[in-house]
C-alpha cells in the first residue's frame, strides 16, 4: 500500500518520489478512496484507471476521462493530459430527502419555559389554598398553559401572569360549579380588583369560554363562613350557626332579587346586609337589635363595607312593604320593628308579594277612578267626553284584571295604565314611582337639570363670519402681555 | 303585553368625536400664544382648544391632525371643525380643511321599564356579558354594525357606534330583547 502524505493539488502523493507535478492540474487521490481512480504522476509509477464513457477531453481529445471524487469536490479528469474536464459542486448534493435547517440540526431538546412552569405551580398553590377538587385544578392548569402561550399574554409582565393564574382558577371554579368571588381572588393575589377584572375578561375572550353568571345564592354559604360568629368566637347570646345564618340570608337575597335590589349591584355588600339582617332576625331580642352594622362587623371580624348600609335600608323598606300585608300583625310595621317579623315574611314571602301587589294595584285603580270623577265633575260633559271617560274607566278595570291574572306568575309587574292622562304629569321617569318594586335609583330618581337646547337646523356647511373667528384670537397686545406674564411666572 | 308602542323612544346624542386634517404643519407655540381658550400640553405634544359655539374641544397636533370632541350632532361637529380651521387660518397657517370623518357617536336612551340583567345575559349569550363585580351594566356588542350597548337595570342604555345611523339601528335591534327581559323569570 502506498503512503500518501503530500498535498494532492501540487505534489505526487506517493512516497517514492515527492515531486511537484506539472502545472496542469493533476488530480491525485488521498488515501481515502472509495473507488479506484486513474492517476498519473511525473514518475509514472503506477496508473489506476476508471474511465468515463462518452466524454472527450477538450485539451487532447482523448476519450479517457475518469470520474474522480477527491474530498468533497467531484471532478471529471482526462487521464492522458491531466486536465480537468468538468467540476462538480464544491459541496455534496443532498442525498437525503428533505432539507434540514441549521437550527434544527443544532437544536437540543426544547426546554419548557421556566415562567410557565412556575405559573403552573402557582395555579396549583392557589387551588390548594382554596381547597378545590382535582378536576378544577387540572382544568385551571390547562387553561393557564393555553392562555400563557397565546400571543395576547406571552409578553405581559410577570405580575399580570400571576393575575392570569388567579383568573384561570376563577373561571374553572365557575364552570365546575364551585363559585367564588373575584374579591377572593384579588385578596389571594393581593392585586387590584380592576386589574383582575380586565385580565379576566381578556382571558375569557381569548380562550372563548362561556362561564356561567355569578349567582349570589351559591356563594353565600362560603361567604357566611368568613363571619366568626359561631359559639367558639363570641358569647352564647350573640352566636349563630353558620348554616342557619346562610339559609336565612339566601332567602333574604332571593327576596332582594325579586324586588330589584340585587340587579346591577356589587354582590358582597348585599351579602353582608343579608347576613346582618338574618343574624338579627334569628334571635330578635333587644341585645341584637341594638347592634349596629359597625359593631356586628367588629365582633365577626370582617371589614365593613359602606354600601352595605344602603342595602340594609333598601331591604328593610321592602320588608316593611311586605310586613304590612301580614294579616295577624296589628301594629304598624316600621323599619325599626320589622326585624321581628322577618321570619314570618321570609316563610310566606311569595304569598305576601302577591298580596302587596294586589293592594298596590287596587290603590292605583282607586286613584285613577277618583281622578276620572274629578274631571267629570269639573267639565261641562258633552256626551262624547262621558263616553271617552267611561271607556277610560273600563280600560282601567280591564288592565287591573289583566294585572291580577299576571300577578301570580310575575310578581313584579304592573298593568300599563292609560298614558294619556298621565302624560301631563311628567315624562317617562315617572313610571318608577307608580311601581311597587323598582330599582331604587328609579324610585328615588335624581332631579336632572334639563338643558334648554335650541334645536336649530345645522347643516354643517354654513358660512362662518369673521367676527366670530376673531373672538378666538388674541390681539397682538394681549399676546405680548401673555408672553411677558409667562416669562415672569417662570422666573 | 303588546310591544308596539305608540310613544317614540328619545335617543339623546351626548357626544360626537370627529377627526380631520389641515394638511400643513402647525406651530403649537404660536397657537398657544395667540389663541384664546387654548391649553398647551408640551409633554404630550398637543394643544387643546375649546370653542364656545358649538361647544367642542379640539386636540391639535403639530402634524396637522385634529380630533374634535363634545359636539351633539354630526353637523355640529362639522361646523365646529370648520370654525377651528378658520381660526387656524387667521393665525397665519395655510390650512386646507380635509378628511373630515365622524369616528364615534355616544348616545343615551331610557326605557320605560326596568331590565333584569341576569335574564338578559342568559338569553343573549355570548353576545351579552355581565359581571356584577366589575361593572353594574351588561354589555351587548353588535358586530355587524360595530355598536356597543351598555344596559343598566334601571332601563337606561348607552350606545356607542361609528355614526348616528348605526346607533339608531342598534337601539332598534336591542329594544325587543330588552322588552322580553323587563319581567323577571317565572318562579
Amino acid at each position: 500500500m502506498l503512503n500518501w502524505n503530500v498535498c494532492p493539488s501540487l505534489y505526487c502523493l506517493c512516497q517514492d518520489h515527492a515531486e511537484p507535478l506539472t502545472s496542469k492540474r493533476l488530480y491525485l487521490p488521498g488515501h481515502i478512496l472509495r473507488a479506484p481512480l486513474s492517476l498519473r504522476c511525473t514518475g509514472r509509477q503506477f496508473i489506476w484507471k476508471m474511465s468515463r464513457a462518452g466524454l472527450s477531453c477538450p485539451g487532447c481529445g482523448s476519450s479517457n476521462v475518469v470520474d474522480d471524487d477527491l474530498y468533497c469536490q467531484a471532478q471529471l479528469v482526462c487521464v492522458d493530459c491531466g486536465s480537468v474536464v468538468s467540476e462538480g459542486a464544491l459541496a455534496d448534493d443532498y442525498v437525503g430527502d428533505t432539507e434540514i435547517s441549521y437550527s434544527r440540526t443544532t437544536a437540543v431538546a426544547k426546554k419548557p419555559c421556566m415562567n410557565l412552569i412556575k405559573g403552573l405551580q402557582r395555579v396549583k398553590a392557589i387551588c390548594r389554598i382554596l381547597r378545590v377538587n382535582g378536576e378544577i385544578e387540572n382544568l385551571s392548569q390547562t387553561y393557564y398553559s393555553q392562555a400563557y402561550q397565546h400571543v395576547g399574554f406571552i409578553r405581559v409582565s410577570l405580575q399580570k401572569k400571576e393575575v392570569l393564574a388567579g383568573c384561570c382558577v376563577l373561571v374553572s371554579c365557575r364552570l365546575l360549579n364551585w363559585p367564588i368571588t373575584m374579591g377572593t381572588i384579588s385578596c389571594l393575589l393581593d392585586a387590584d380588583p380592576m386589574v383582575v377584572g380586565v385580565i379576566y375578561q381578556e382571558m375569557v375572550k381569548i380562550l372563548n369560554i362561556e362561564a356561567p353568571i355569578f349567582n349570589i345564592a351559591d356563594v353565600m354559604e362560603a361567604h357566611s363562613q368568613e363571619y366568626q360568629i359561631s359559639s367558639l368566637h363570641v358569647p352564647e347570646e350573640l352566636s349563630e350557626n353558620s348554616k342557619d345564618l346562610a339559609k336565612r340570608a339566601v332567602a333574604l337575597v332571593e327576596l332582594a332579587a325579586d324586588s330589584w335590589i340585587v340587579t346591577g349591584r356589587q354582590p358582597i355588600p348585599i351579602m353582608m346586609a343579608a347576613i346582618y339582617l338574618s343574624w338579627q332576625s334569628l334571635k330578635p331580642n333587644k341585645l341584637r337589635l341594638k347592634f349596629t352594622l359597625d359593631k356586628f362587623c367588629q365582633i365577626a371580624k370582617v371589614n365593613k363595607l359602606k354600601p352595605a348600609m344602603k342595602r340594609i335600608t333598601e331591604l328593610k323598606e321592602v320588608l316593611c312593604k311586605l310586613g304590612k300585608e301580614i294579616p295577624w300583625v296589628n301594629e304598624a310595621v316600621t323599619p325599626d320593628n320589622v326585624v321581628r317579623q322577618v321570619e314570618d315574611i321570609v316563610k310566606h314571602r311569595y304569598a305576601l308579594l302577591r298580596r302587596a301587589l294586589r293592594t298596590h294595584q287596587d290603590a292605583l285603580l282607586a286613584e285613577c277612578q277618583a281622578s276620572c270623577e274629578d274631571s267629570l265633575t269639573e267639565e261641562s260633559a258633552p256626551s262624547q267626553e262621558q263616553n271617552s271617560n267611561a271607556s277610560f274607566l273600563q280600560q282601567c278595570e280591564l288592565n287591573a284584571k289583566r294585572g291580577r291574572r299576571d300577578g301570580d306568575d310575575n310578581p313584579c309587574t304592573l298593568p300599563e295604565l292609560h298614558s294619556d292622562t298621565q302624560d301631563n304629569q311628567g315624562p317617562a321617569p315617572n313610571w318608577g314611582k307608580r311601581m311597587l318594586f323598582a330599582p331604587p335609583c328609579v324610585i328615588h330618581a335624581k332631579k336632572r337639570r334639563v338643558e334648554q337646547r335650541v334645536l336649530t337646523d345645522v347643516t354643517g356647511d354654513e358660512e362662518i363670519s369673521d367676527s366670530e373667528i376673531d373672538s378666538y384670537i388674541r390681539t397682538p397686545l394681549e399676546a405680548r402681555e401673555f408672553a411677558r406674564t409667562q416669562k415672569m411666572l417662570s422666573e | 303585553m303588546d310591544s308596539s308602542n305608540d310613544e317614540a323612544l328619545d335617543i339623546i346624542i351626548t357626544n360626537v368625536v370627529a377627526t380631520f386634517r389641515v394638511r400643513c404643519h402647525l406651530n403649537l407655540r404660536t397657537i398657544a400664544l395667540e389663541g384664546n381658550n387654548v391649553i398647551y400640553k408640551p409633554e404630550v405634544g398637543k394643544v387643546l382648544m375649546k370653542l364656545r359655539k358649538p361647544k367642542i374641544t379640539a386636540s391639535i397636533w403639530s402634524s396637522g391632525k385634529i380630533i374634535c370632541t363634545g359636539a351633539t350632532s354630526e353637523d355640529d361637529a362639522k361646523v365646529g371643525a370648520r370654525r377651528l380651521s378658520r381660526v387656524l387660518q387667521k393665525l397665519g397657517f395655510r390650512v386646507r380643511f380635509s378628511a373630515f370623518k365622524v369616528v364615534n357617536v355616544l348616545a343615551v336612551c331610557s326605557m320605560p321599564f326596568a331590565i333584569h340583567l341576569i335574564d338578559f345575559t342568559k338569553k343573549n349569550r355570548p353576545i351579552a356579558s355581565y359581571e356584577p363585580e366589575l361593572h353594574p351594566a351588561a354589555t351587548y356588542r353588535i358586530k355587524h354594525i360595530k355598536a356597543t350597548i351598555q344596559v343598566f337595570s334601571t332601563g337606561s342604555i348607552t350606545v356607542t357606534g361609528p355614526n348616528v345611523q348605526n346607533v339608531a339601528t342598534a337601539v332598534e335591534e336591542v329594544y325587543p330583547l330588552l322588552f322580553e327581559c323587563s319581567k323577571p323569570l317565572c318562579k
